[in-house]
C-alpha cells in the first residue's frame, strides 16, 4: 500500500482554533478522512497543492455531533457521522430523503466514518481528476484542459460544464438537503443549500480557505408534504451515484433535485412546474421526468445517462405519491 | 501413498531444503522471537503475548523497525483488551501500525487502500471501520478490537463461520468476522435485511456471501 507524504498534523480543539490554523498555505481541513486520506495516499493533486497542514476537525467532535429538532426545525452538527442521521428516527419521520440519502452513501464502514459536513464538500470523482500521482493536470487542478470532453466520459456531465469541467458531484446527501430546502450554516455566513456548490479549483464548494461547515439546518415538512431519495450505481451497497434523486412533493408545492449529472446538484425546476398540484400517477410522473431532462446535452457516451435521470425522477415523484 | 504419510513427507522435504527448520516451525518460532503481539490461534497465544507488551518502536515479524523523526508522538491504543504504547508519525495509517508494528496480522489490505474491500475492519470505540483510512495519530486512547480479540470474546462466531463454510480463500474472512460482530454489539438479533445491510462493505471475490448470513443466523438462533 502506497504510505502518505509528509503532513503537521493540527488538532483544533474549537471551531475558531480550526478556522485560524486553516488560514496558513496548503492547509486543509479533514473530518471523516474517507475522501482527503485517499487524495494523499495517491497524489491525485499536483505538488503545490498537496496538504501540507491537516488540521483535523474530529478533534471538535463532541460540539458538533448532534441531530436536534427546534421549533420543528432539524439541526444537524457538521461531524454527525451519516451512519448516525441514516439511523435517526426523528430524521426518518419526518425528513425522510435525507435519511434514505445518508443510507444509500457508500458502504457501511465509510458511513461509520464519514461526516455529513465532509459528504456536502467532498471533491469530484472525475476518473481524470482522481487518476493516481496527477496524470492528468485537468482544469480542475489549474490546467487547461477537461480530458473528459474528447476521452472517456461515460459517468460525466449531461447538463455540460462549469469552467469547461464535465465532473460531476458525487454526493448522495447534497440532493436530499437541496430539496429539503436547507440551510448551511458555515465560521462565517449561512448559505442556501442551492448556493452552497461551485466550481473552484479543486474544491467544489463556495467555501473560503478559512471557513469550515458547522451546522446544516432544515425546515420542517409543510403540511402533506412528502421526500423520498432514489439512486442508481453499479453495486447499491457501496458505489458512488450515477444518478440520483431526491424530491419533496405536496400542498401544491414540489421540490426535485438530481445530482451526479452535473457539476452541482441539479434542481430539475421544468420537472416541477409539470409535477407541482398534479395527482402523483405514473402518467404524471412520466411527463415530469422527461420535463427534467429536456435541455441535456450528452457528450460522445453519455446518452444513456439522460434516460437514467428521467426514470430517476419518475421513480422519486412516485415514491412521494 | 495415504494422506497423511503424503503430508508428513512433504513437511520432511521442506525441512531439508530450510536446514532443518520447516516453515511453520519457523513462523512459530520467529513469533517467540518477537514476543509479537496476539496473532492467531484463540487464547493461549493471547494469553502469551500479554505478558510482554510491545514497546514503542519494536520490530515485529512483518517489516523492519520503521525510522522515527522528530514529529512522531505517542498514542495510547487498547486492542483487544490489552494496552500498547507507540510512537507514530503523522502520516501513519492505523492499519500499518496495527499489522506491521503491532504485528495483528488480521487486518489484511486488499483494495489498496481505496476503502473498498472491508477487508482491513477494525472496531474503534463500538463502530467498524477501515483502518486502511484512519491516520494512526488520530486514534490517540482509542479502544480497538481486531479479528484476534474477536476469536477470544465470541468463539460461538468463529465455531458458526467454521461450520458453514464461510471461506474458501479466506482472505477476506476477519474483516467479516469483525464487521459481524459488530452488528451483533448493536443489536443481537438481527433480520436477514439487516445482516446484508452491515456486510455490505466487505467484498469477497470467492463469493460466499450466503454463508455469511447464514453464520450469523446460526449463532444469533435465528436460523
Amino acid at each position: 500500500m502506497k504510505t502518505v507524504k509528509k503532513f503537521t498534523r493540527v488538532n483544533a480543539k474549537t471551531v475558531e482554533e480550526a478556522v485560524s490554523a486553516l488560514r496558513a498555505a496548503n492547509a486543509w481541513a479533514m473530518a471523516g478522512g474517507t475522501d482527503l486520506v485517499g487524495t494523499m495516499r495517491f497524489e491525485i493533486l499536483p505538488d503545490t497543492m498537496y496538504p501540507k497542514i491537516l488540521v483535523n476537525l474530529k478533534t471538535i467532535a463532541p460540539t458538533l455531533d448532534y441531530i436536534k429538532e427546534e421549533k420543528g426545525m432539524l439541526q444537524i452538527g457538521a461531524l454527525t457521522r451519516l451512519e448516525d442521521i441514516a439511523k435517526s428516527s426523528v430524521v426518518k419521520s419526518k425528513w425522510a430523503a435525507l435519511s434514505e440519502a445518508a443510507h444509500k452513501t457508500a458502504s457501511p464502514h465509510i458511513r461509520e466514518m464519514g461526516t455529513l459536513g465532509g459528504n456536502i464538500c467532498q471533491l469530484t470523482r472525475c476518473w481524470y481528476f482522481r487518476l493516481h500521482d496527477n496524470r492528468f493536470f485537468c482544469v480542475r487542478k489549474g490546467g487547461k484542459t477537461c480530458f473528459a470532453i474528447s476521452g472517456e466520459n461515460r459517468y460525466h456531465s449531461i447538463f455540460g460544464g462549469v469552467s469547461a469541467c464535465m465532473a460531476v458531484n458525487p454526493s448522495d446527501t447534497a440532493p436530499a438537503l437541496v430539496a429539503l430546502n436547507a440551510k448551511i450554516v458555515t465560521s462565517k455566513r449561512t448559505i442556501n443549500a442551492e448556493e452552497f456548490w461551485a466550481v473552484k479549483i479543486p474544491r467544489s464548494t463556495v467555501l473560503e480557505n478559512d471557513e469550515i461547515v458547522k451546522e446544516v439546518q432544515i425546515p420542517g415538512p409543510a403540511s402533506g408534504v412528502k421526500s423520498a431519495f432514489v439512486k442508481f450505481a453499479l453495486r447499491s451497497s457501496i458505489d458512488f451515484p450515477i444518478v440520483n434523486c431526491a424530491a419533496a412533493i405536496g400542498g401544491g408545492t414540489a421540490r426535485i433535485c438530481l445530482n451526479a449529472v452535473y457539476n452541482r446538484p441539479y434542481r430539475a425546476t421544468k420537472a416541477e412546474e409539470s409535477i407541482a398540484g398534479k395527482a402523483i400517477d405514473v402518467a404524471s410522473a412520466h411527463a415530469a421526468g422527461a420535463a427534467a431532462v429536456t435541455g441535456a446535452i450528452a457528450l460522445a457516451m453519455n446518452k444513456w445517462k439522460i434516460q437514467v435521470a428521467a426514470g430517476m425522477v419518475k421513480k422519486a415523484i412516485l415514491a412521494c405519491a | 501413498m495415504p494422506r497423511e504419510e503424503k503430508k508428513k513427507s512433504a513437511e520432511e522435504n521442506e525441512k531439508d531444503r530450510s536446514g532443518g527448520i520447516s516453515r511453520r516451525e519457523f513462523t512459530i518460532a520467529s513469533m517467540a522471537i518477537f514476543g509479537a503481539a496476539s496473532v492467531g490461534e484463540g487464547k493461549a497465544i493471547t494469553q502469551v503475548a500479554n505478558k510482554k507488551l510491545a514497546q514503542p518502536g519494536i520490530a515485529s515479524q512483518a517489516t523492519a523497525k520503521l525510522p522515527l523523526t522528530s514529529s512522531a508522538r505517542k498514542i495510547s491504543l487498547t486492542v483487544n483488551k490489552w494496552k500498547y504504547e507507540v510512537y507514530v508519525e503523522p502520516e501513519w495509517i492505523l492499519r500499518d501500525v496495527l499489522r506491521d508494528q503491532l504485528g495483528f496480522l488480521s487486518i489484511k489490505d486488499m483494495c489498496n487502500g481505496y476503502g473498498a474491500c472491508g477487508s482491513c475492519t477494525v472496531i474503534m470505540d463500538g463502530r467498524p471501520v477501515l483502518s486502511c483510512m484512519t491516520f494512526a495519530a488520530e486514534c490517540d486512547s482509542a479502544t480497538i478490537e481486531t479479528a484476534e480479540g474477536v476469536a477470544v470474546d465470541m468463539q460461538d462466531l468463529i465455531e458458526a463461520y467454521v461450520m458453514n463454510h464461510c471461506m474458501q480463500c479466506g482472505y477476506c474472512t476477519p474483516g467479516f468476522v469483525v464487521t459481524a460482530k459488530a452488528l451483533l454489539d448493536r443489536i443481537p438479533k438481527p433480520t436477514e435485511g439487516e445482516i446484508r445491510d452491515a456486510l455490505g462493505g466487505n467484498i469477497c471475490r470467492c463469493g460466499t456471501y450466503t454463508q455469511h448470513i447464514l453464520a450469523i443466523k446460526e449463532v444469533t438462533g435465528n436460523a
